[in-house]
């Protein structure tokens, strides 16, 4: 604990308590998914260091837990983007889902471009859907006051059908028994960075959005702007902040992300849109940017702690008996635990009013 | 030089020892995972009566993550020594294909789909046989009018998930056996270009129902759901497929045309332990290796004169014996009655 302590006197700034803050909700999980290891017969600290082991023991399972953490890193900065305006917007799964799927149609639809036109027009696709994935709730809360928690989660749930319906019918491979849209030719592919892994170009362009949000959150008017309108609206307004219009553009931007996350699963990862494209990355990103506290750091950190136990809680089944439902306990309580702070976090919006 | 010399021993040593039966079996439990009571719980069962039977070691993996994680959860089991994978997910196809060169040693199986390579085993079931017996029942039962809600009409449907050769195996087999066992019915065709719509399949079995229908098979994934529910809301009976969906309207579902998963997991295992792995080969499971057939019909049993059931059995050994020879459009192409 003094190690703890000094080392963050050395480092003002970050103060030990924001640093035990960030990292209780892991501890806490990790103690109580220790308690339900120990009743099922499992040694936790073993099912832990087998974690631990699978997440991040030798490059191979390295790489797995960063591509995994990619799409988390997008999911997480576009919830936080919107969090940080007072907009509680849940609806990144459904942008998510639809930027996945344009990106997937241009890719197998388009196959005669080049790679470097192919690529951006997907990716663009993408970013686009997304965005117009956000439009209708972001006039909504803007002009209406219409609750967004209602719109964005609704929407969520038409986007799920909308895309099953499309690679069902019109979009379905031909041939194919299975719902899923032909594969993207070999151009519209996000290049891996560690072949045979499927870590691609996509983490580049997410750390790259962090820093871009980092940067933007500190020097920036429209950063300073987003940052008042989500602390105190009211005084907001009184400043002569016009914040309907950036609630519209903050969702919007929270929509694109969410759309290029989906875009880059389907061009990295996946390679085609197909029914279960998203395990609910959405919803992940929500906890990761409660967990991350909004901060870029804190969501590349939970990102890669939520990418670590789904990467590795598939693989340690190989080499134990621990089902998936106890790594799932784990992944629940930690974001339990991370969404905490939600509390606090609409007792702010609610004063703000 | 010494350490490369213990290697080559090493190396000897475990080509002379270590079977590639001995090493153990990966299951990869496809979306929905273990507890669906339907595809993957079927599989699961197989797997455990063939590590049971065979002493093998053997895990299951379950992931939420399953699609988006293909290729690594494949390497990873692949690297992790295990002899052989059964991969219960549809959409491991293609990265099953780009793994499996990079692990010769490696025997992979894949279900319901041809993937070529010399260490992947392609497992299909031959479900127009199953289809021609619930296609000779549906026939018999549709001019029974001793049978409750059946109308004096000889009309029965079929309804399919989408217009391709992989939903037209099952339908060609279907109108088969109808028209073997009674060659005045009538057999409705139709599609509903979605495998998610139960109010599509409601819709157009409702449609049938009123032509006459009074036995519908679908062979339409969810969509299914609905022609169930028409059925049910009708009083006639509906036919379901590849599990046992009799259960979903009992009384109103009249069998299921069920491929035994749980038999194709435990053949290809058994046949890996006993160094007899079909690798490049694809495995077709018929009626005579009990890879497909009719459900038990626990509810509809009672329902049906016992003449019409001995009649459908009688079918089935006629198969067997090869006396009949039930068409597949997917190998031969489309037969004359669906021109």
């Amino acid at each position: 604990m003094s190690a703890v302590a000094s080392s963050a006197r050395a480092a003002p700034g970050i103060g030990w308590r924001d640093i035990a803050l960030a990292i209780a909700p892991l501890v806490l999980a990790l103690i109580v998914a220790a308690v339900v290891l120990g009743i099922a017969g499992h040694n936790p600290l073993e099912v832990y260091w087998l974690l631990l082991k699978e997440s991040f023991g030798g490059t191979k399972r390295v790489a797995a837990t960063v591509a995994a953490s990619t799409p988390l890193i997008l999911t997480g900065l576009a919830t936080a983007v919107a969090f940080r305006t007072g907009v509680f917007n849940v609806g990144v799964e459904g942008s998510l889902l639809v930027g996945g799927l344009a990106a997937a149609f241009v890719g197998f639809t388009y196959v005669d471009l080049p790679a470097a036109l192919l690529l951006p027009l997907a990716l663009g696709a993408a970013v686009v859907a997304g965005t117009l994935w956000m439009l209708v709730p972001a006039v909504l809360k803007a002009r209406l006051d219409v609750d967004e928690v209602v719109t964005t989660l609704m929407l969520n749930f038409i986007a799920v059908s909308f895309t099953a319906w499309l690679v069902n019918g019109p979009l379905l491979a031909p041939g194919s028994a299975n719902s899923a849209t032909p594969m993207v030719v070999e151009a519209a592919r996000l290049p891996k960075l560690m072949p045979p892994s499927t870590l691609n170009a996509g983490f580049l362009i997410a750390v790259a959005l962090l820093v871009l949000y980092w940067l933007w959150g500190r020097g920036t008017a429209l950063g300073l702007e987003t940052r008042l309108a989500g602390l105190n609206p009211r005084f907001a307004i009184a400043s002569g902040i016009n914040v309907p219009m950036l609630i519209v553009k903050m969702m919007l931007l929270s929509g694109a992300i969410g759309g290029l996350a989906g875009g880059i699963q389907a061009l990295g990862t996946v390679n085609r849109f197909v029914v279960g494209f998203s395990p609910g990355y959405g919803f992940t990103g929500i906890a990761v940017a409660l967990l991350g506290r909004g901060s870029a750091i804190g969501i590349f950190l939970a990102a890669l702690l939520f990418g670590a136990l789904a990467t590795s809680g598939a693989t340690i089944q190989l080499f134990s008996d621990v089902p998936i439902e106890i790594v799932n306990i784990l992944q629940g309580t930690v974001m339990i635990f991370a969404v905490a702070r939600f509390s606090w976090l609409l007792k702010n919006r609610r004063g703000g009013k | 030089m010494a350490l490369a010399a213990t290697m080559v021993l090493a190396s000897v040593l475990g080509t002379a020892n270590a079977y590639a039966e001995d090493k153990p079996v990966a299951l990869i439990v496809s979306q929905g995972g273990l507890g669906d009571q339907s595809y993957n719980d079927l599989a699961y069962t197989g797997f455990e009566r063939a590590l049971k039977d065979t002493g093998i070691e053997g895990k299951p993996v379950e992931s939420k993550e399953v699609v988006s994680q293909a290729t690594e959860i494949l390497r990873r089991a692949s690297d992790a020594d295990f002899g052989l994978i059964v991969d219960l997910e549809y959409a491991h196809g293609e990265p099953m294909l780009e793994v499996a060169k990079d692990y010769p040693d490696t025997k992979y199986v894949i279900l319901n789909q041809v993937r070529e390579g010399a260490n992947i085993a392609s497992v299909l079931f031959q479900e127009q046989e199953g289809s021609y017996l619930a296609g000779t029942l549906a026939a018999l039962v549709t001019t029974d009018t001793s049978i409750k809600g059946i109308n004096p009409k000889p009309v029965i449907g079929v309804i399919g998930g989408t217009k391709s050769a992989g939903i037209d195996k099952f339908i060609a087999g279907f109108i088969q056996g109808a028209k073997a066992a009674n060659p005045d019915v009538m057999v409705k065709v139709a599609y509903s270009n979605t495998f998610g719509d139960p109010a599509v399949g409601l819709q157009m079995a409702k449609a049938m129902i009123e032509e006459g229908a009074d036995v519908i098979y679908h062979v339409a994934g969810g969509t299914g759901m609905g022609v169930i529910q028409a059925a049910k809301e009708a009083g006639v009976y509906a036919i379901g497929v590849d599990t046992d969906q009799d259960g979903i309207a009992p009384g109103n579902v009249l069998t299921s045309m069920v491929k035994h998963t749980d038999i194709a997991v435990e053949k290809v295992m058994k046949d890996y332990a006993a160094d007899k792995f079909p690798g490049g080969q694809t495995i077709s499971l018929g009626l005579k290796e009990n890879g497909v057939g009719l459900s038990e019909m626990k509810y509809t049993k009672e329902l049906i004169p016992a003449p019409i059931l001995e009649k459908v059995e009688t079918a089935k050994q006629d198969i067997l014996s090869g006396k009949v020879k039930v068409w597949n459009v997917v190998d031969q192409g489309y037969p004359d009655f669906m021109k």
